[in-house]
């Protein structure tokens, strides 16, 4: 892989990519991007597969749709948005399972299959119970208010960049965040009382 | 801003202090490898058109149509069927006797006119004398017994004259030795006329064909003829005497 590649900024990369189509410029922006949106997906889905599926879905658009991208937003916006959108409809789509798997168990059967997770990252990373706890709390937090909280107490992004992917003016973005927070605080009183 | 930092310190820093969840490591082999198929299967994909126009995607629909127009035929071949006006070979006319010349028609058609014109006589006193009886029933009740008495002798009168006015008003010449004959021709044969009258098709029409009535006399009607008509025949006897 070039050097100069490495060297160039995201926004160069996706240019060469779309000028040139220059593999190497996009398997940079995957190395570069791959953890990232792995990490914004999990904390969102709370699911390792799924959220494994929906970056590489992230990954792909990125690549099919390439021309779309305008340099006039940063490529981070532009990927997390694609992300964000993806993971949200992942998100709807195992809720929509879980309400149909459980009302068509019903509580009298109770014997059905749980999924194995012995050898899932997410139980390995979360070895410290505090992790899993967090982990729990957060996906019991609104939708809405999980993303912006996610993207800005754990991705670090700024509010200008958080309007951004989720479409909102900054106020609204602070709004949610704040929410988002109260719930998780109020969700995770008990640990920080301990 | 600060304050809501402050506020939620602790819900931040735990945040912040879990750990990065990072992608598997055959992430970009496998990235790679959906990339690939992608690219095989976007080849591989053909124009809406072009998959329309695929024979394997047409063969339903053809067998829908070919269906459609096996069942159309089906169900017209049992319907009824109408027949071609122009195909239609023409009713064969029985009743018209083919002549062999004009004169042998002229003559033909004389004869007929002949017989024709008699027993239409016959027709129009038949009807004279219903009038006539008609004409007589309303001058009984107009004037009564007196006159009543008087009928008698002035009934064959009137019913001569009634007979010479039918003639008058239909255009017959009015032939009384003709009519008298005729009319006890007529009344002896008077069922046989319908039969001896049926209509001649083919044949030219005269005039007095064209306008007549055809009575059925009832049993009481036919008793006052016959009574008139034996009236009718004392008067001319009566006249013969005379003479």
């Amino acid at each position: 892989m070039d050097i100069k590649l490495r060297e160039l900024s995201d926004e160069e990369l996706i240019l060469e990519f779309q000028k040139n189509n220059t593999e190497d410029a996009f398997n940079i922006l995957v190395q570069r991007y791959k953890n990232p949106l792995t990490n914004f997906v999990f904390r969102f889905l709370g699911n390792y597969e799924a959220c494994s599926d929906v970056v590489q879905e992230t990954m792909i658009k990125v690549f099919r749709y390439k021309d779309t991208y305008s340099s006039v937003a940063k490529f981070s916006t532009w990927v997390y948005t694609i992300a964000g959108n993806l993971a949200r409809t992942e998100f709807r789509r195992q809720r929509r399972r879980n309400f149909f798997s459980i009302s068509d168990y019903g509580e009298e059967h109770s014997a059905y299959d749980l999924p194995d997770e012995s050898y899932r990252p997410d139980v390995i990373t979360d070895s410290g119970i505090k992790d899993e706890i967090i982990q729990k709390a957060l996906s019991k937090v609104k939708e809405s208010y999980r993303e912006a909280v996610i993207l800005r107490d754990i991705q670090g992004l700024s509010y200008e960049e958080i309007s951004e992917i989720l479409g909102v003016n900054e106020g609204t973005v602070k709004s949610r965040i704040n929410r988002g927070r109260a719930q998780l605080q109020e969700l995770l009183k008990d640990i920080y009382n301990e | 801003m600060e304050n809501d930092e402050k506020k939620y310190e602790e819900v931040i820093k735990s945040l912040k202090g879990l750990q990065e969840v990072k992608a598997p490591v055959n992430f970009e082999a496998d990235l790679q490898q959906r990339i690939n198929s992608e690219k095989f299967s976007n080849e591989e994909r053909k124009g809406f058109w072009e998959n329309i126009f695929i024979p394997s995607r047409l063969i339903p629909s053809l067998g829908l149509v070919a269906t459609v127009i096996v069942i159309f035929f089906v169900v017209e071949t049992n319907s009824e069927e109408m027949d071609n006006p122009f195909l239609i070979e023409p009713r064969i006319r029985e009743d018209i006797v083919p002549a062999g010349d004009y004169e042998e028609l002229k003559n033909r058609q004389e004869a007929l006119s002949k017989q024709k014109t008699i027993t239409k006589d016959e027709r129009v006193l038949q009807q004279g004398k219903k009038e006539n009886e008609m004409k007589l029933s309303d001058d009984k009740m107009s004037t009564g017994k007196e006159e009543s008495a008087e009928m008698p002798q002035l009934q064959g009168e009137r019913d001569y004259v009634t007979d010479q006015n039918a003639a008058e008003r239909y255009d017959i010449p009015y032939d009384s030795a003709l009519t008298s004959a005729t009319i006890t021709e007529g009344f002896i044969a008077a069922d046989s006329i319908d039969a001896d009258t049926e209509p001649v098709t083919g044949q030219m029409m005269m005039k007095e064909e064209l306008n007549f009535r055809q009575l059925q006399l009832s049993a009481d009607e036919q008793k006052k003829v016959n009574e008139l008509k034996r009236q009718v025949q004392s008067l001319e006897k009566a006249d013969e005497h005379h003479k």
